[in-house]
């Protein structure tokens, strides 16, 4: 925000008159075609305006430049202001007032106009203000009915298109009540409108030109509102009284006099009070004062509601935004909403960092909105450079998708769908999807990790080398475990772990199936019959066969017995109940004894003690005797003579 | 090294570029409100030796340039840069590889590893970092996720870990806080899971990729509205927005990049607004709305870069800025 202090008000102040001078020459230059502007038109207009107490009044004058078209001739705002910065505590002259008002918003216009126009595109932000003009105003400072006035500065009308051109075409005044509400067709600036609260907005055909005033509130059509300000203009300032009273509050005191207006150009700092006094018209302004007072603060609590429910709609325009970001580009009423939207945001956020003024950008785009035909289209495009105008000063992405394309100095363009059916997946180049991404990601780490075990390695790392020798240590466990497995099944031919496992399953199988069929078989036959059943290295299928057939045999005869297979003695012989053949390194032990639980268990440790390796048994059991028959070899040094092995196994087996 | 423009475009001017003699990948803006912003890049060299720049930009007059006395190397690719955030007081940048380091960046004589961050307890092995967070909150705070499936919560000041957990079944690529005690996280094993370090037996999935166990590889949180995290898949062009209130069910998904998505960020300035780079070449940038139309959703506009967009920052420091690396060059989009 601009500091300012008096000195440079006063230079700026200066600076606007000189402007104002100059546009004043302009104005009358420009309308030469049917009646010449008349030379304090913008006094009359304040003075009517002020008279009915509305809020802005236009006239649009038919262009100079451009045949056929109507343009901003002059103007006078008389509505709400947002700041008083400008103003000093003594100049509270409500004339004074909204003269210096009006000439600073068309000075601001002009400055973005200007500023627009001479930068380069390289610094911007509000360097380009100052450096164009010392503006008294900002954008942050207007309300939002200055900024509709400003705005409207840079409207042109076909004649015959428009609400002013209308009017110009018809000769007959048109009366709009709602312009907020009102169809962009009737009335262009509706959107424009309902940011501002504008809601009369009335145009009728004077001086060779277009006459449009509007009001924030809700006039009811009566064409002595016309009649009054035509009459101001026409007549003396001294016939105020026979202007007809529209509003209740309206004093006749309080209006102005142009020639005082005139006269007080050069301003000197005016302290005292506030007297309200009524009389003298040199003293009518300090009059006035209070009751503009008033008038502003009820305007200002009106603003500062409209600000409030702005930025309520606010809230629900976004959501309804949402939704016309997928209408087309014709759509005004999408547009509508984006502005009103761009309205209130604008307001309700207050200043934002590094506004640049573009204002004149659209001023480029204007012109050339001004060959077209008036169609709704136009309107759009001149709304969207309205709107970028205004948003090039606070968010860029507020901007919304349709507005982009103004926005040169943004690397991005607006996304279109793309014609071709280059869906994803029908590339034609098909490079790895996520290359660099998945490196990141998946072969980075994995480098790192690398490069850690590379390090740990060379043998100093003290987990891998503990690892290593429990590694073998396991392995050196499971193979014995293997070997013993080997040596307990009698199946086994192979020495590979698969074919050990293998037999092993098979000979365990093998196993429960002739136990089951032993305890049938016992359970059938008594415990008279004394059958055993050798189990020789023979094919499972081969001993299931013989078991059943000796079970059989059992049954029939009693101390018969059929053997069929080979001829080991199995004829119990109560003298030969423990047999010990030694075959070189070999012995191979063959018992009788009876049956009890962990016998066997028993056997083999005694074996085994006995420093013998014992590499094959075969056991039998029936009638309650066990049959064992072990080869084993001498292991160790130590070597068990026979004596020592009967006498161990006789112990044990309590064999005698 | 130049500030060349790329060529090919009709808004080449606006857009300012980084000319780098290696690949890039990582890249972050610093947050200190010093006038001059600075960029760190980190070059992606399938090799030990790696290097990571540092880079002055200035708005104003759009140009970008290197400052070589403050880079410094770095050994192998680092995976993420991040500089501190703007609530811790000093300028720091951290970087994870296989170890999380913190570097302060002074020209006298050069910058300097501030610390070597490493949680591992036994010697020298630690689980190579994927990436990593900086608490905006509480700056002391950092959150990494490493391959081994756990989430490390660093105190940068005192340099210890905080406190460890197992996130998730399968390596964690990306790791995000919301606020100062809650972050979420993506893995390989396909689900974006929020962990409160006040309950930390308890985490929230919510979100699995449709296909089981595809690896969601990047996560970013919405700072500006913490309902919306958006992650992207591995081999998809989609961009999945998700609300942490409503559980498993994307918000929406954004498919409109004709290539697979490398990386997202969310706007600083906007709640609604995010931009995503992808291997079609294109920054697109979404606006989402309140309600999607029957087709998806599209884009707001789109940015057509050289080659396939690597990494993507958009920094709370340069709002108005879009950083993009792809290829050897670190463009600047104006938004």
């Amino acid at each position: 925000m601009q500091v300012t202090n008096s000195k440079n008000l006063a230079i700026q102040f200066v600076s606007s008159l000189i402007l104002h001078k100059i546009m004043d020459e302009e104005t009358m230059v420009m309308g030469q075609n049917i009646t010449s502007v008349p030379e304090n038109l913008k006094k009359q207009l304040a003075v009517s305006i002020r008279s009915i107490q509305w809020s802005y009044a236009i006239f649009w004058s038919v262009s100079a430049s451009q045949p056929g078209v109507l343009e901003w001739g002059e103007g006078y705002y008389n509505g709400d202001i947002k700041t008083r910065k400008t103003i000093q505590a003594s100049e509270i002259k409500a004339d004074q007032l909204g003269l210096r008002r009006s000439e600073q918003l068309r000075e601001l216009f002009e400055s973005l106009s200007i500023a627009e126009s001479s930068s380069t595109g390289t610094a911007v932000g509000s360097q380009v203000t100052r450096r164009a003009s010392a503006a008294a105003l900002s954008p942050e400072d207007l309300a939002d009915t200055e900024w509709y006035y400003l705005v409207c500065m840079s409207f042109v009308f076909k004649i015959g298109e428009g609400m002013p051109g209308r009017t110009f075409a018809n000769d007959e005044p048109i009366w709009l009540c709602n312009a907020g509400t009102a169809d962009s067709k009737v009335f262009g600036r509706s959107l424009l409108a309902k940011s501002a609260s504008v809601n009369t907005v009335i145009c009728f055909p004077f001086l060779g030109g277009v006459v449009e005033i509007g009001t924030t509130e809700h006039i009811a059509e009566d064409m002595n509102v016309i009649q009054c300000v035509k009459k101001s203009f026409l007549e003396a300032p001294a016939s105020h009284a026979t202007i007809s009273q529209q509003r209740s509050d309206y004093h006749i005191d309080n209006v102005l006099d142009p020639q005082h207006i005139l006269g007080d150009e050069i301003y000197a700092p005016m302290f005292g009070n506030r007297p309200f006094q009524a009389t003298s018209p040199s003293r009518t302004t300090n009059g006035f004062d209070p009751e503009h007072d008033q008038l502003a603060e009820d305007h200002d609590s009106f603003m500062a509601e409209g600000i409030n429910s702005q930025v309520q709609s606010w809230q629900h325009m976004d959501d309804e935004l949402s939704n016309c970001v997928h209408q087309s580009l014709n759509s005004s009423d999408c547009v509508s909403q984006t502005f009103a939207e761009a309205g209130a945001r604008r307001v309700s956020c207050g200043a934002r960092k590094g506004r640049v003024q573009r204002l004149g950008h659209f001023q480029e785009q204007h012109k050339n909105v001004k060959m077209l035909s008036f169609d709704p289209r136009n309107d759009d495009v001149h709304y969207q450079s309205v709107i970028s105008t205004i948003f090039k000063t606070s968010h860029q992405l507020i901007l919304g998708p349709q507005f982009r394309n103004c926005d040169k100095r943004s690397s991005f363009t607006r996304w279109k769908k793309p014609s071709s059916s280059s869906s994803f997946g029908t590339a034609s180049v098909v490079p790895p999807s996520q290359g660099m991404l998945k490196k990141i990601i998946f072969e980075v780490p994995r480098v790192h990790q690398k490069e850690k075990l590379m390090l740990d390695s060379p043998g100093v790392g003290d987990e891998t080398a503990n690892h290593a020798v429990l590694e073998k240590k396991r392995r050196e466990k499971l193979n014995e475990r293997f070997l013993i497995l080997r040596s307990i099944i009698p199946s086994i031919n192979k020495s590979d772990k698969v074919s050990i496992l293998d037999d092993t399953i098979g000979y365990l199988q093998e196993l429960e199936k002739r136990v089951q069929e032993l305890e049938s078989c016992r359970e059938s036959t008594d415990t008279e019959t004394r059958g055993t059943t050798t189990m020789k290295r023979k094919k499972p299928y081969d001993a299931g066969e013989r078991t059943s057939a000796n079970c059989t045999n059992n049954e029939i005869g009693y101390g018969k017995r059929t053997h069929v297979g080979q001829a080991e003695p199995t004829e119990t012989s109560l003298t030969d109940n423990l047999r010990i053949s030694p075959f070189g390194n070999e012995v191979v032990i063959e018992m009788r004894c009876v049956w009890r639980e962990g016998v066997l268990l028993e056997i083999m440790d005694v074996i085994s003690n006995l420093n013998l390796d014992s590499h094959s048994v075969q056991s039998s059991t029936g009638d309650g005797l066990l049959c064992l028959t072990v080869s084993c070899k001498h292991k160790g040094s130590k070597i068990a003579t026979p004596g020592m092995i009967k006498e161990a196994l006789k112990k044990v087996a309590w064999i005698c | 090294m130049d500030n060349s423009a790329p060529d090919s475009l009709p808004r080449s001017e606006t857009a300012v570029t980084y000319e780098s003699p290696y690949p890039l990948y990582a890249m972050s803006f610093s947050s200190s409100s010093s006038t001059t912003h600075r960029i760190a890049v980190g070059s992606f060299l399938e090799d030990y030796n790696n290097r990571i720049d540092i880079l002055s930009f200035d708005p104003d007059s759009m140009s970008v340039k290197p400052l070589p006395s403050l880079s410094f190397d770095h050994p192998y690719p680092p995976t993420k840069l991040m500089f501190s955030p703007p609530s811790l007081r000093r300028d720091l940048l951290a970087s994870s590889g296989d170890f999380l380091r913190l570097w302060e960046i002074t020209d006298s004589p050069s910058s300097e590893p501030l610390s070597v961050l490493n949680n591992s307890k036994t010697s020298e092995f630690c689980a190579p970092l994927t990436s990593f967070d900086w608490n905006d909150v509480e700056p002391k705070r950092l959150g990494t996720c490493s391959i081994d499936t756990t989430c490390t919560i660093w105190d940068v000041e005192r340099s210890v870990v905080e406190t460890q957990l197992i996130a998730h079944d399968k390596e964690v690529h990306d790791i995000a806080w919301g606020e100062a005690r809650v972050f979420a996280s993506v893995s390989a094993d396909g689900s974006v899971r929020i962990f409160d370090l006040r309950d930390k037996e308890h985490s929230t999935i919510i979100y699995e990729s449709p296909q089981p166990d595809t690896p969601l590889l990047r996560l970013a949180w919405n700072k500006q509205d913490l309902r919306y995290m958006a992650t992207i898949l591995m081999d998809s062009n989609k961009v999945v927005i998700l609300d942490i209130r409503s559980p498993t069910m994307p918000v929406a998904e954004l498919e409109r990049h004709q290539g697979s998505v490398n990386a997202i960020g969310w706007a600083p300035q906007s709640c609604k607004h995010i931009c995503s780079g992808g291997d079609d070449a294109q920054a697109l940038i979404w606006e989402l709305p309140t309600v999607a139309g029957p087709n998806g959703i599209d884009p707001m506009s789109v940015y057509s870069a050289g080659s396939e967009i690597n990494q993507l920052q958009w920094s709370s420091s340069l709002p108005d800025w879009i950083g993009i690396a792809f290829a050897n060059k670190m463009q600047l989009l104006r938004v």
